[in-house]
């Protein structure tokens, strides 16, 4: 097989014959086949890979875990497939200063195990399992502990790229505290694999927390979860999240504190105190299996809001509402204290999921926020484009897409505006 | 531009007839626009009162700003928040930092013309800088040796020169300054309308003589003091005091105060009969041989008599005064005396927390905001004592005023020849006052207090004011809250 | 452009106020808080507006004048240096706070506002901003996120990056672009804003900064411990991190400086050979368990005394010789050449053994005070610049101090930015291709070099322009979106 002058062979000459074949169906993004899939072991591969894909003018497609491919719009074009897979090792591990250095492909929940042997965590807890950290970093993925620890934007402290003429740049450094030379770690954070491929990156590391606890409300009213949450966001309890789950399951907020065995007792008591008002309260030991994120069902749609955080039942009710009056059945879920929502739809076609979106963009248009979406049908994506960016740095975005990919040969067609 | 300032597009005519014919000072000042349009004007705007005059090399030899002083200065900029120019016009050229750096180009290769002297001009002498400098640069020393060069070496236009002989022809003399301030409109009285009109140069005038007006009060009746005040009880000290120019013509009530509150506390008071003005006014202005003309004559009354120490109720007079050592430095007769002379001076409050309290002072419930002048503040460095004398008085509610460290815009003689920057800063010193929600003002300095009381008036607003030297007398005699509320 | 025409020009935007041009007004601003370098700008602009700066900008890029913005010039590494022949867009009169909103915890602000200001601000309704540089209570809000400012408590907090969420920034050609969400997270697209904060003013002028402010803690708890040297002090710093918990800040003072520092503003610290000032907060609670806990891990290494503030009076006397510590500098020399490198907190002993043995070789007295709980050195390398060649051997000094920091592991700067004084170390810290990389966002930016141009970066990429619609004129820049 051969995509226009590239052979298996030639890729094979790069990362060798074990590591590049054909492309199974498997391998297919949003419903794009791409010709091979490549698996370098090395920056050096990753750099020949690219090289001689924008020379030959193919697109390209990295892969970490394959969690979040069908993020973004549907590919303009796919031909090649890197992955990251064999790019799984910890580089360095310096505990004393908390740092940490790792190939992008590495995974995710195996480093947390290996890290927590020092008593320390990649604070970060993004709920696809099998993610590998490259892809988190891509993605910008997170999870409930953002509210402490921020996005993965705020821990990464340096990396190095590759480049589709295959130029390997790195920024940053091992220092956590470090102003020379652009942030180009937070440039490629989110980036979706169309900037170059991310094949290293440096974070700063946390200590675990000895103990934690969870305070969880049973919430009666939209009006009430967000006067809730905001009673959490604003007290001196230093929660390290605060998820709502609002759906035919229950209805509940849950307020995840972490401290130290002397410390734990109060946090927990001062925030069943303050969420008292709203509901009944219980209190348990650890991080509660309520904190996990939910799985997106069969069918589901799953469309996440972002809002400022203030406006909570507002967004419940546009969004309840909403898929009310087309017929959707819908389940909520999100960080209430950082302002992101998420809202899985299920039980009605493109045409209403595509209107349900168009509304919702319409009111945070008006009020600051966004609406993407997280995990849709092609068509769907088609209709109303993944991302909704209505922002007026898109002129910016290209000239920055133009310069670091002039060939268009990463990722094309998939992040906002079509880059 | 001035036609702006005059306000509402008056023709200059018009806007000096109706500045003559104000009935009030609440009638000054009506011109002020915007703030911050004001604030640029006086500063980098084209169209001031320049003579085009230029000197060069900027600074003759005769005490040049010190090198080794500058070069202290490390250009870290924690000057220029606490910089009542700085905060006004967002410019480095008014910020302290900025009139170092021109002081140092002066030196270097620099002529001394409009725009320098400008900016030193506009510098209110505050000190808060000094407060502010980690690295201790002595601004103090640095823009006194600049004044003194500007007004021995720059050429000032005709208006600006002849209004500031007016000035240094009046406040530093108590009589002249009462007739000055009696119902009678100052310009009128000297005469200075008509003989500036006549040199055609009326146009910056208007602005100015209004601020002064609009700063004096009506003279009170004095409160005259005996030359000699015996200990109330066993003598603890023998003390002189300075009964300063316009403390003496405005608020003799303060000096009369001082005394009752020194006598209570085991002083004998002596009140040298033939002193006169201390010249820190005419040494914060650069008037060298003025001031330390004022010096000497200071130095000579109060050594007439056998003091311990000399004490001061004007934060302005004091910092002077204590500075004489450094002023009368190349003079032989009077170096040595000058140094002795200084180290006697205490401001009143400084002065009692050092003795330490021993009359009983009656409950006074009342809730004061405390004005840090300057000059104590800054200059100084009393802070703390005068907050203390107020609060060994039971029941009493010391507040603090935000923005404590910028300057009120009184300055000496600076809302009278820079009255537009000085009205700003009147008014947001006004404002913070009233937002610290005590009953009444405090403040240690007669300059302060007339510029708050004026820039409250602006605003429609007064309050009680008092030294807090009145306030101590008040609990000493067990005068009740309302007494000194009517101050 | 005439230099008279451009004065009109510039007049006719912001009136005559708005513009220096006069010799010696002009030459207050040849430099700002490092006083090295000096360059006479053509023009000073202090514009009042986000729209006056987007006209002022637009002037420029149609006459191809180079600008360089500048707050309250107290930048370390010359970030704010004039170019010749080139206008200083002075953003002091830019002061307003615009929109405080407690719900969201968020604070919007003009580039102009001094950064302690936020904080006083929002401190009634029991808020605080939480970088907090030494210069806090003089730099601008603009100033710290063109510099990515860090602080005393970025060790807990994190740095301006992390607090800024939204801007509005006028871009190099005179175009309006608002970037980050503001008060929503997570805007699509890419982290311009991430990529903005820090980029020294070379990429655009920020009009409008949307903060973080965050909750003020129950408890503090601050301490000062006396050791016998830096050595002994590094100890306990790595034993404070290494129990798992992360103080709101730990600094470290030498001897040198703790001689400035007493004479200046009379902290008065105990007499040792280092000193370290340890600040926790939090809930009441763990403050107080894990404040026992550093106590007893000082006194396992050996310190001397330890005094803990009894009152925010005395807690205020503690950072206050911390604060003013390189000011204090000018109090025992006429000149400090100050660097900022990092290292990993654990290459401090062996980094600071380095500096003092340069130091004998030099000559020159090094007093260092730094930033210990994220490895942020400080050395003052003092001298005289009246002594012939001494200000040259000082910098030689801190140019091997800062190689140093870079074979161990560090970086060249970890707040002060590199600017004009550091780009000459790039290249020991990145490759070329590092550097040519990072610039292909100065050319998406700025493809013509007129903001800031000759900063942060040894030499300056050609951006390599090609014909098309990425080169359009500011004026055709309405139809931009069409293109696509």
């Amino acid at each position: 097989m051969q995509t226009a002058n590239v052979s298996l062979e030639d890729l094979q000459g790069i990362v060798g014959e074990e590591h590049a074949r054909e492309a199974a169906p498997e391998d297919a993004v949003d419903g794009a086949t791409p010709s091979f899939v490549a698996e370098p072991g090395s920056v050096e591969e990753i750099a020949g890979l690219l090289k001689l894909a924008s020379g030959a003018g193919l697109a390209v497609a990295p892969r970490g875990g394959g969690t979040k491919m069908h993020l973004g719009n549907p590919p303009r074009n796919l031909d090649l497939i890197v992955s990251t897979a064999r790019m799984n090792g910890v580089l360095e591990h310096a505990a004393p200063d908390q740092v940490l250095r790792v190939q992008a492909g590495i995974g995710l929940e195996g480093l947390q195990e290996r890290l927590s042997a020092s008593n320390q965590m990649l604070a970060i807890d993004p709920p696809e399992r099998g993610a590998t950290v490259g892809g988190v970093v891509a993605t910008n993925a997170s999870g409930p502990l953002r509210l402490r620890y921020g996005t993965i934007r705020d821990l990464i402290i340096g990396i190095t790229v590759v480049l589709p003429d295959g130029t390997v740049a790195k920024a940053g450094g091992k220092v956590v505290k470090n102003v020379a030379g652009y942030d180009l770690g937070k440039l490629f954070t989110g980036s979706l694999g169309t900037l170059g491929i991310i094949a290293e990156a440096n974070f700063r590391l946390h200590p675990i927390p000895e103990v934690a606890k969870t305070v969880v409300v049973e919430l009666e009213s939209q009006q009430g979860a967000a006067e809730a949450a905001q009673a959490i966001m604003h007290s001196q309890i230093v929660p390290s999240a605060v998820e709502l789950r609002w759906g035919p399951s229950g209805k509940r907020l849950a307020v995840l504190v972490e401290s130290i065995p002397g410390g734990i007792g109060a946090k927990a008591e001062t925030a069943a105190f303050l969420l008292k008002p709203f509901g009944e309260v219980h209190t348990e030991d650890g991080r509660a299996e309520i904190l996990r994120l939910p799985e997106a069902g069969e069918n589901e749609t799953i469309v996440k809001i972002t809002a400022p955080p203030a406006e909570l039942a507002g967004v419940l009710e546009s969004v309840s509402r909403a898929a009310e009056r087309r017929g959707l059945e819908v389940r909520m879920w999100g960080h209430a204290a950082s302002g992101v929502t998420f809202a899985g739809l299920s039980g009605g076609g493109v045409e209403a999921l595509a209107d349900f979106v168009g509304e919702m963009r319409e009111i945070r248009a008006r009020r600051g926020g966004s609406v993407t979406l997280q995990r849709a049908s092609v068509e769907l994506k088609r209709r109303a484009g993944a991302w909704g960016y209505g922002g007026d740095a898109l002129g910016l975005m290209r000239r920055v897409k133009e310069k670091f990919d002039p060939s268009g040969t990463m990722n094309p067609g998939r992040f906002v505006g079509g880059i | 531009m001035t036609e702006r300032r005059n306000g509402e597009g008056l023709p200059q005519d018009k806007a000096m007839t109706n500045s003559i014919g104000a009935g009030s000072p609440e009638d000054v000042g009506q011109g002020v626009g915007e703030a911050s349009e004001l604030a640029e004007e006086a500063t980098v705007g084209a169209g001031r009162r320049e003579s085009g005059k230029t000197s060069f090399p900027a600074f003759d030899t005769h005490h040049p700003p010190d090198k080794a002083l500058i070069d202290e200065c490390v250009h870290c900029g924690f000057c220029l928040p606490t910089c009542p120019t700085y905060v006004l016009f967002g410019e480095e050229m008014d910020s302290p930092r900025g009139r170092i750096y021109l002081m140092n180009k002066g030196l270097e290769e620099e002529p001394l013309n409009d725009q320098m002297v400008r900016h030193f001009d506009l510098c209110l002498g505050c000190m808060a800088c000094v407060t502010a400098c980690p690295a201790g640069v002595q601004y103090e020393k640095l823009i006194e040796a600049t004044r003194a060069q500007v007004e021995r070496r720059y050429e000032r236009s005709p208006e600006d020169k002849a209004f500031r002989e007016m000035i240094f022809n009046l406040f530093p003399y108590p009589n002249r300054l009462r007739l000055a301030a009696a119902p009678m409109k100052l310009y009128q009285r000297f005469g200075i309308g008509s003989r500036l009109r006549k040199a055609g140069i009326m146009d910056r005038l208007p602005a100015r003589v209004r601020a002064m007006e609009a700063l004096l009060p009506e003279v009170p009746k004095e409160e005259k003091i005996p030359e000699t005040t015996p200990p109330a009880g066993e003598k603890r000290r023998r003390v002189g005091i300075l009964t300063g120019c316009v403390q003496r013509v405005f608020f003799s009530r303060v000096n009369a105060a001082t005394v009752r509150v020194l006598a209570a506390e085991g002083c004998e008071v002596v009140a040298p009969a033939g002193q006169g003005c201390c010249g820190a006014l005419s040494t914060h202005a650069g008037r060298e041989e003025e001031s330390l003309n004022f010096a000497r004559k200071t130095i000579d009354t109060f050594e007439e008599y056998d003091l311990d120490n000399v004490i001061v109720n004007a934060a302005g007079c004091g910092s002077t005064m204590k500075e004489y050592g450094h002023l009368l430095r190349d003079d032989p007769e009077y170096a040595e005396r000058a140094k002795e002379f200084s180290a006697k001076v205490k401001d009143v409050t400084e002065f009692l927390q050092e003795l330490g309290p021993v009359a009983e002072r009656h409950p006074l419930p009342v809730s004061v905001a405390y004005h840090d002048a300057c000059h104590l503040a800054h200059a100084q460095g009393i802070r703390s004592q005068p907050r203390q004398s107020l609060k060994q008085i039971p029941g009493m509610d010391v507040r603090e005023i935000r923005e404590a460290e910028i300057c009120c815009g009184s300055a000496g003689i600076y809302n009278m020849v820079e009255p537009e920057a000085a009205s700003e800063l009147g008014e947001r010193k006004a404002k913070n006052v009233l937002a610290a929600g005590a009953q009444m003002l405090v403040t240690a300095n007669p300059g302060c207090t007339l510029q708050i009381r004026a820039s409250l008036k602006k605003l429609g607003q007064d309050m009680p004011m008092a030294h807090p030297v009145e306030v101590v007398d008040a609990s000493l005699r067990g005068e009740p809250v309302e007494t000194l509320l009517q101050r | 452009m005439e230099r008279t025409q451009l004065i009109s020009t510039m007049e006719s935007i912001l009136g005559p106020e708005g513009v220096i041009h006069e010799r010696e007004q002009l030459r207050t601003y040849e430099c700002d808080g490092l006083m090295n370098y000096r360059v006479i700008p053509d023009l000073v602009v202090l514009p009042e507006s986000a729209g006056q700066v987007q006209q002022i900008v637009r002037v420029c890029y149609e006459e191809g004048i180079p600008f360089v913005a500048r707050g309250s010039g107290t930048g370390l590494s010359g970030g704010a240096l004039p170019v010749e022949s080139g206008i200083l867009i002075v953003l002091a009169r830019m002061r307003r706070i615009l929109d405080v909103d407690i719900p969201n915890q968020r604070v919007t602000v003009e580039p102009g506002v001094v950064n302690l200001w936020v904080t006083q601000e929002v401190a009634s309704e029991g808020y605080f901003y939480a970088p907090d540089p030494s210069s806090q209570l003089v730099s601008s809000i603009g100033g710290n996120f063109a510099e990515n400012s860090g602080g005393v408590h970025c060790l807990k907090y994190g740095f301006t990056t992390n607090h800024v969420t939204g801007a509005e920034v006028v871009l190099p050609d005179g175009s309006v672009a608002h970037i980050g969400g503001g008060k929503a997270p997570d805007e699509p697209g890419y982290d311009l804003l991430g990529a903005f904060v820090g980029s020294e003013g070379t990429l655009g002028i920020a009009t409008k900064i949307t903060l973080r402010i965050v909750r003020t803690p129950e408890s503090v708890r601050t301490l000062i411990a006396a050791f016998e040297d830096t050595e002994k002090a590094g100890g306990a710093v790595s034993g404070i991190i290494g129990s798992g918990c992360v103080p709101a800040g730990i600094e470290m003072m030498d001897s040198l400086t703790l001689e400035a520092v007493e004479e200046a503003v009379h902290p008065h610290y105990p007499e040792c050979g280092a000193l370290l000032l340890v600040e926790l907060d939090g809930p009441e609670a763990e403050v107080e368990n894990q404040f026992e806990q550093v106590i007893k891990i000082c006194e396992e290494n050996g310190s001397s005394e330890i005094r803990v503030a009894k009152d925010d009076a005395e807690r205020a006397l503690f950072w206050k010789g911390r604060k003013a510590a390189f000011g204090a500098m000018g109090r025992i020399a006429n000149d400090y050449y100050v660097q900022d490198g990092v290292i990993p907190r654990t290459e401090l002993p062996a980094v600071l053994k380095k500096i003092s043995d340069l130091s004998a070789e030099y000559g020159l007295r090094v007093a260092n005070v730094f930033h210990a709980g994220d490895g942020n050195l400080h050395p003052l390398v003092l001298y005289d610049n009246n002594n012939e060649g001494e200000a040259e051997r000082a910098e030689e000094l801190a140019g091997e101090i800062i190689r140093a920091c870079l074979e161990h592991g560090g970086s060249l700067t970890g707040e002060h930015g590199i600017g004009e004084d550091k780009k000459k170390y790039m290249p020991d810290m990145f490759t070329a291709d590092d550097l040519n990389v990072m610039q292909l966002l100065r050319c998406a930016f700025d493809p013509h070099h007129l903001c800031n141009p000759g900063k942060v970066f040894p030499t300056p990429r050609l951006c390599a322009e090609r014909p098309g619609p990425f080169r359009v004129h500011p004026l055709q820049e309405a139809g931009l979106a069409e293109m696509f």
